[in-house]
């Protein structure tokens, strides 16, 4: 029976096409993406070594690369505790309104970010409508730096969370249900660990778009400094030479934590 | 369906350089005008910008406004090109630009340091020219100031704080008001003050009594806000946002030529070394040596500079320069209008 065989054949060979196609399509975007990090990098490598090694020295670099990885990741840890009910209910429920939650949801991500930033400090400011009754206080400190991340980067972690619980298949959850298990224990047991992957990656994104945000930030806490506010600092204050080291440090820095969380979500 | 979905991107593939190069040819035939300027030039220049639009309707001015340092730093260091420069400190021009980017500037606007506030600022019905100090002195009150390694309105208020002390006579008012709240540090040696800026990031603010930004019109809504009860910033900049304001003694705002022996007693030393020398608050502008449309430009110039110019700015409650003061090499086009300096 050879037909099959050869049909077989020629689609392969026409996916292969399509791949070869593809490939050169996404080099594009691919080589844009890096010549634009590599450029920055080499250009501070090559021409100017020593001012990079002095940065990796400088402790209050340090201090604002940690500060954005940890305010990032509480940012991240909120909105996932709180998010991801939100996105299950989504993915599981109809009702009336429901096109506007989502819409809402997707708002931080179309906003400017200076106007974030300002609405969060009418909120959280020392009259905002939170701000006068809170006992922690958000203007210039590090839960004002969390709920600016968190307001502009939790849209990445609902919607790839719902993604996830929208392709764990129901009938899955109430065959569980049908044998016994609790409605929680279903989600714990089966809906959860179906989706996780999804929400490994949404939280990634979570944390990645945390880390970058300046503008939002900028506005209710300059002080103490992240590190996107400390390379805009040195660069108005000193100029590029001694802003761009920072940024290669926390280019490299990002891509390192990058690659390890991407290993891990390749392994789950 | 496959076919289709290649077909398209192979199209829009091939198609795109070409539809790339009939995108060039259709913008206006306006001539743009980019203007870089000062934060704190932003409601003149807005005037300006719709006057002289209104007198060269072939001319499309587009402004951009950042603090007077990044605004030369764009042109000097991100090889950006704008065809006028305006910043409020006019000395940023020989000391950054000349003679790289540029070969001249004027001197054409002058303003001073106030202190604004809002009804809602605490004591805002106690307070006056006189007693200010003391009313920032007290725990509750909260005041605002830009970062005086980034923006002249930040290390002209450090002056003026400094200025109170020998003013008032009261050698505690920039211990209590800066020193105690933040790490910036006062040092005196041969009669002159010369006041010490750490990194940004070392300023280490305590954020109950002090807020500090990047730039002065970040504090506006601070302000507005009341996240803040008063803050140091640029006599036009509070009137064209209707806050009140505390007029400070001529003595101290920087505002007064008279002054300026008074004004030369303080220094302050920015975290790159470099030191301002107190003086007198003049705006300076030019049009840098590689502007794309440098008669268009100094056309401008002329403008901002010429009657109606300076009635825009005096109205917006900052006063001209008149007549405007040359530097350098200035341009043949300006000698009519500009006094040598």
């Amino acid at each position: 029976m050879p037909e099959p065989d050869i049909k077989d054949r020629i689609s392969l060979i026409k996916h292969e096409r399509v791949l070869i196609l593809f490939s050169l399509i996404g080099f594009f975007i691919l080589a844009f993406i890096i010549l634009t990090l590599a450029n920055t990098i080499l250009t501070q490598v090559l021409l100017d070594l020593d001012g990079f090694i002095k940065t990796t020295r400088d402790p209050s670099v340090w201090d604002a690369i940690f500060l954005s990885a940890y305010t990032a990741f509480l940012a991240t840890a909120i909105a996932f505790v709180s998010g991801v009910p939100l996105a299950y209910v989504l993915a599981r429920e109809n009702f009336i309104g429901k096109g506007l939650i989502e819409g809402v949801i997707d708002l931080p991500i179309v906003i400017p970010h200076t106007v974030a930033g300002i609405a969060l400090l009418t909120v959280f400011g020392r009259h905002g409508l939170i701000g006068q009754f809170s006992l922690l206080r958000f203007v210039d400190a590090v839960p004002g730096i969390v709920v600016a991340m968190l307001f502009v980067s939790a849209p990445f972690l609902i919607n790839s969370a719902r993604e996830g619980f929208e392709s764990v298949d129901p009938r899955l959850e109430n065959v569980a249900r049908s044998l016994g298990a609790s409605g929680w224990r279903t989600f714990c047991r089966i809906t959860f660990p179906l989706a996780s992957r999804h929400l490994l990656t949404g939280a990634i994104m979570c944390w990645a778009r945390a880390v970058s945000e300046f503008g939002a930030v900028v506005v209710i806490a300059y002080h103490p400094m992240i590190a996107p506010t400390l390379i805009y600092e040195r660069y108005i204050s000193a100029g590029l030479s001694a802003s761009r080291p920072v940024s290669v440090l926390l280019i490299i820095f990002c891509l390192v934590i990058f690659v390890i969380l991407r290993i891990l979500a390749r392994k789950r | 369906m496959k076919k289709i979905v290649l077909l398209l991107l192979v199209c829009s593939v091939i198609t795109s350089p070409i539809s790339g190069c009939i995108g060039e040819k259709t913008p206006s035939e306006k001539v743009v005008l980019k203007v870089f300027h000062a934060g704190s030039l932003s409601k003149p220049f807005e005037e300006i910008e719709n006057q002289f639009e209104k007198a060269h309707p072939g001319v499309d001015i587009q402004r951009e406004a950042a603090g007077s340092v990044l605004t030369v730093r764009k042109i000097t260091e991100l090889g950006k090109v704008a065809d006028v420069v305006g910043v409020a400190d006019c000395s940023l021009i020989p000391s950054m630009m000349i003679p790289e980017y540029a070969d001249w500037y004027i001197e054409f606007a002058k303003n001073e340091i106030v202190l604004a506030y809002t009804d809602k600022s605490r004591y805002a019905d106690e307070i006056n020219s006189d007693n200010w100090y003391e009313i920032l002195r007290r725990p509750d009150v909260k005041f605002g100031f830009s970062n005086p390694n980034d923006d002249p309105c930040g290390y002209r208020s450090q002056m003026v704080i400094q200025l109170a002390e020998l003013y008032y006579n009261d050698p505690a008012i920039y211990d209590d008001l800066i020193e105690k709240n933040t790490a910036m540090r006062m040092t005196f040696e041969n009669g002159t003050y010369l006041l010490v800026m750490p990194g940004s990031e070392d300023i280490n603010p305590n954020t109950d009594r002090v807020m500090i930004r990047s730039m002065e019109m970040e504090l506006i809504s601070a302000l507005e806000n009341g996240d803040i009860d008063y803050y140091f910033i640029y006599r036009s900049v509070a009137k064209q946002h209707g806050e009140k304001f505390v007029e400070l003694p001529p003595q101290i705002n920087l505002g007064s030529v008279e002054y300026k022996d008074m004004y030369r007693k303080i220094r302050v030393k920015r975290v790159t070394g470099e030191i301002s020398t107190g003086k007198p608050i003049v705006y300076g502008i030019t049009v840098p040596k590689n502007a794309p449309h440098r008669d268009l430009g100094i056309e401008f110039v002329r403008f901002v500079i010429g009657e109606k110019g300076q009635r825009v700015l005096e109205d917006l409650g900052q006063p001209p320069i008149t007549p405007a003061t040359g530097n350098g090499n200035f341009p043949e086009e300006l000698v009519d209008l500009v006094r040598e300096g």
